[in-house]
């Protein structure tokens, strides 16, 4: 951003080295005027600022950020137990095993499963909040710290407080079910249950971030729109879908980004409440790369599952921006 | 004619005018470079050809002063924090050249190998540091902690107290690569009232088929349970107690490093459960902790570890029975496997901190220790010298416990040496219990993954 300023200034002062003639120039006799120098002077001070504040901060990306991410692809083609002191080099070995083992393909599907149910409730739950919140009613300050709140909590807090809730003993819910005569669902043993308890505290923890993003946008929704159309006739259900969803699709595509990346990368949650179990009923792409590397001790698989874990990121944040997007109306 | 050219410009063959390097600017790129080179050369591992695990022989703690401070790493096993606090304390107020600190490096085995793991890349090694009974071994193979033979005789510990089959449990390579610390077998408890009023005899089952034979009249006996008996959890228990019903079988996970788990006794153990589970319906896998479903009244029976003797007695409000693990059809004894964790020194902390460690393992290890520690958990003391008439008196249960140390097996290979094989296995006897599959095709699963582990993860570090 800082180039663009430097040629247009060397190429219309027309200054040479040291302020010289430009050899070729028509004017080549012109004397340079002092001043030519000084915006370079002052643009250069500018672009040492511009270095003294964001070299710090590139260097710790290059280091904290970058680097990890070049020594992981690195790793991705060792045969390394975490903790030896040697590895051989396998090449494309971790990838093929990966692609070519059963596992994986559940490992995907619960990904996928995770995913999808977690961001659609989450932003459909979320907008039907902020919906109702929307309006003036009494307490509705309140309401919206209360649901909000659970997105701070911690994560780990979150999921120790719900495996009480969700016990099949000794829990409360089980407890609620008993006086309605009905049993438990076996949260812990069996693979879908498990599953859908995850996805239901998942929502729960997130959803007061997408009601909060939403609000705000709603609010910002014209009026003086929705007035013309109930002029015209149009009814609640209408100027909501007509008027009100497309005028909030900048938003629902900035949620849906977001929500997504952090849906595929959600670690707390899952690692308290069923550490990927049972059965690997709630092992995602993101904790099988953990149980790879702490728990089998396959630092180079896991390493290629995390650069798979990545370039599933990528492509997905790619594909929602290049296809998505345009479907966007900006107001 | 030439281009007109800013002097701290240059023109890149895209046209793109960039700041031209001068002397300074390339000193400070190449700092900065060589900067992120070191930071990279500060981890992972060599792709040179390693010297493999470390030599007994090779060691010599002669004449090395102890140092001054060192950490030991505990996930306090069976609630021991407060009583491994007093012990540290008791040895830093015995002598004034070495003080312990002790740190919570984790709330179980699994946290505690996983932040070792991390600090042998990392830096900040302990002095000494827990061992579960499946995570010596990767240490051992990734040569990150020394053997002990030497380092022993050195602070002239006595060994031979050790209860043998503990103490040989650590013992591959003709080394010793820790020393016995929580150790526990798994144990069958029960409760005295189902069985009274069942009209069963006050002890444990000689066989599973016995109890088998028991479960009709315990489910009947109107004592509310919600089932008569529960298998542990398949992330916990499940892969090391499967032991027993194996070996009674008379089969096993594996022989030496060839796996055997898919073998017809192995199949039949697993196929007995099965149906008590899924046919009969006495039995059940437990949602969270089967040593709280005992002590809270919600089954009559369950095989946990010596490790949660303490603990069920406190919150049990009934008599609780404690007996020896089931035998078989093929065998009653010795079908109990060891368990539990030791104590094993770094390789990557000086020989100065190396003896500061053994020194106090050392203390910790000690017949008194053994007994204070076994007190407070319910762990079986280490020592043999050790006086448990005190622990007998307050809890008589662990004699029993005490006694099965006579008939327990070593662990088989599979599980307790290869990486994420205990989860293997727990994973396997789960799919089978709780999801009704067919216990040939789960085990042949199961020895496949098994077979793989060994040839990728082991097989190359052992050559």
């Amino acid at each position: 951003m800082t180039l663009a300023p430097v040629t247009a200034r060397a190429t219309t002062t027309g200054a040479g080295p040291d302020g010289a003639p430009p050899a070729g120039t028509t004017d080549g006799a012109t004397k340079p005027r002092p001043a030519a120098r000084r915006p370079w002077r002052r643009h250069r001070r500018e672009y040492l600022v511009f270095l003294a504040f964001a070299l710090p901060n590139l260097a710790l990306i290059a280091v904290f950020t970058y680097r990890p991410l070049v020594l992981n692809l690195y790793y991705s083609t060792l045969q390394w137990n975490l903790g030896s002191r040697t590895a051989t080099v396998v090449g494309l070995d971790n990838y093929v095993r990966w692609f070519t083992d059963p596992r994986s393909l559940e490992v995907l599907r619960v990904t996928a499963v995770f995913t999808v149910a977690t961001v659609g409730a989450t932003l459909l739950l979320g907008l039907l909040l902020a919906t109702v919140l929307d309006r003036r009613l009494h307490g509705r300050t309140v309401a919206r710290s209360v649901i909000f709140a659970p997105y701070v909590l911690s994560g780990v807090g979150v999921g120790m407080v719900w495996l009480f809730i969700f016990d099949p003993t000794y829990g409360a819910l089980a407890a609620l079910l008993r006086t309605w005569g009905a049993s438990s669902p076996q949260w812990y043993l069996d693979r879908d249950w498990a599953l859908v308890m995850v996805i239901v505290v998942y929502v729960w923890k997130n959803l007061g971030y997408a009601a909060v993003i939403y609000l705000a946008a709603l609010q910002s929704v014209p009026r003086d729109v929705l007035d013309a159309a109930s002029l015209d006739g149009a009814g609640p259900l209408r100027r909501f879908w007509r008027i009100t969803v497309p005028l909030l699709s900048p938003t629902t595509f900035f949620l849906l980004v977001t929500t997504v990346l952090s849906s595929l990368q959600s670690f707390d949650l899952i690692h308290v409440m069923t550490a990927g179990g049972p059965l690997d009923g709630t092992t995602t792409l993101m904790y099988q790369v953990y149980v790879e590397a702490f728990v089998t001790g396959r630092a180079g698989y896991s390493s290629a599952i995390s650069m798979i874990l990545f370039a599933v990121l990528l492509v997905m944040t790619l594909g929602q921006l290049r296809f998505l997007e345009k479907k966007v109306h900006y107001a | 004619m030439s281009t007109p050219r800013h002097p701290r410009t240059a023109r890149t063959s895209s046209g793109l005018h960039v700041p031209a390097l001068d002397r300074r600017s390339f000193l400070g790129l190449s700092a900065a470079g060589l900067g992120a080179l070191a930071l990279s050369a500060c981890s992972g591992p060599s792709t040179a050809q390693g010297t493999g695990p470390s030599s007994a022989s090779a060691l010599d703690f002669s004449g090395v002063k102890p140092a001054g401070k060192i950490t030991m790493w505990s996930n306090h096993p069976g609630g021991s924090q407060d009583v491994e606090k007093s012990m540290v304390e008791a040895f830093n107020a015995s002598q004034s050249d070495i003080e312990v600190s002790l740190v919570t490096a984790g709330a179980n085995y699994e946290e505690v190998a996983q932040r070792f793991q991390t600090a042998l890349a990392g830096g900040g090694l302990p002095g000494l540091v827990i061992l579960s009974d499946v995570w010596w071994f990767r240490y051992f193979i990734n040569d990150s902690i020394i053997p002990l033979d030497s380092i022993l005789e050195t602070v002239e510990m006595d060994t031979d107290d050790f209860r043998p089959s503990f103490f040989a449990d650590y013992q591959y390579d003709d080394a010793q690569w820790a020393v016995p610390y929580a150790r526990s077998t798994p144990v069958f408890y029960y409760n005295k009232e189902h069985w009274a009023a069942a009209g069963l005899p006050d002890r444990a089952p000689e066989t599973w088929e016995e109890f088998g034979e028991w479960a009709p009249d315990l489910a009947a006996a109107g004592t509310g349970t919600q089932k008569v008996f529960h298998y542990p959890d398949m992330a916990g228990y499940a892969g090391w107690t499967f032991q027993n019903n194996a070996w009674g079988h008379g089969g096993s996970y594996s022989d030496g490093w060839v796996i055997t788990i898919d073998e017809k006794p192995v199949v039949d153990a697993l196929e007995w459960m099965r149906k008590g589970v899924n046919v009969d319906g006495w039995a059940g896998v437990t949602s969270n902790d089967q040593a709280t479903d005992l002590s809270s009244g919600a089954i009559s029976a369950t095989v946990s570890s010596t490790g949660s003797l303490v603990g069920i007695l406190e919150s049990a409000s009934f008599d609780v029975g404690v007996g020896f693990l089931p035998g078989g059809p093929a065998a009653s004894s010795p079908v109990c496997p060891s368990g539990g964790a030791g104590l094993g020194i770094p390789k990557d902390i000086t020989p100065e901190e190396q003896v500061a460690a053994a020194t106090f393992l050392k203390f910790l290890t000690s017949p008194e220790n053994a007994v204070a520690f076994s007190a407070a958990t319910g762990y079986i003391p280490t020592r043999q010298s050790a006086d448990v008439s005190e622990l007998v008196t307050a809890a008589p249960q662990i004699q029993t416990a005490i006694d099965q140390v006579e008939v327990v097996r070593v662990q088989d290979y599979a599980r307790a040496f290869l990486p994420g094989g205990d989860k293997a296995v727990a994973d396997g006897v789960g799919r089978v219990l709780t999801q009704d599959e067919d216990p040939q095709a789960v085990l042949t699963d199961v020895r496949k993954r098994l077979e793989d582990i060994y040839a990728s993860d082991v097989e190359p570090l052992l050559a």
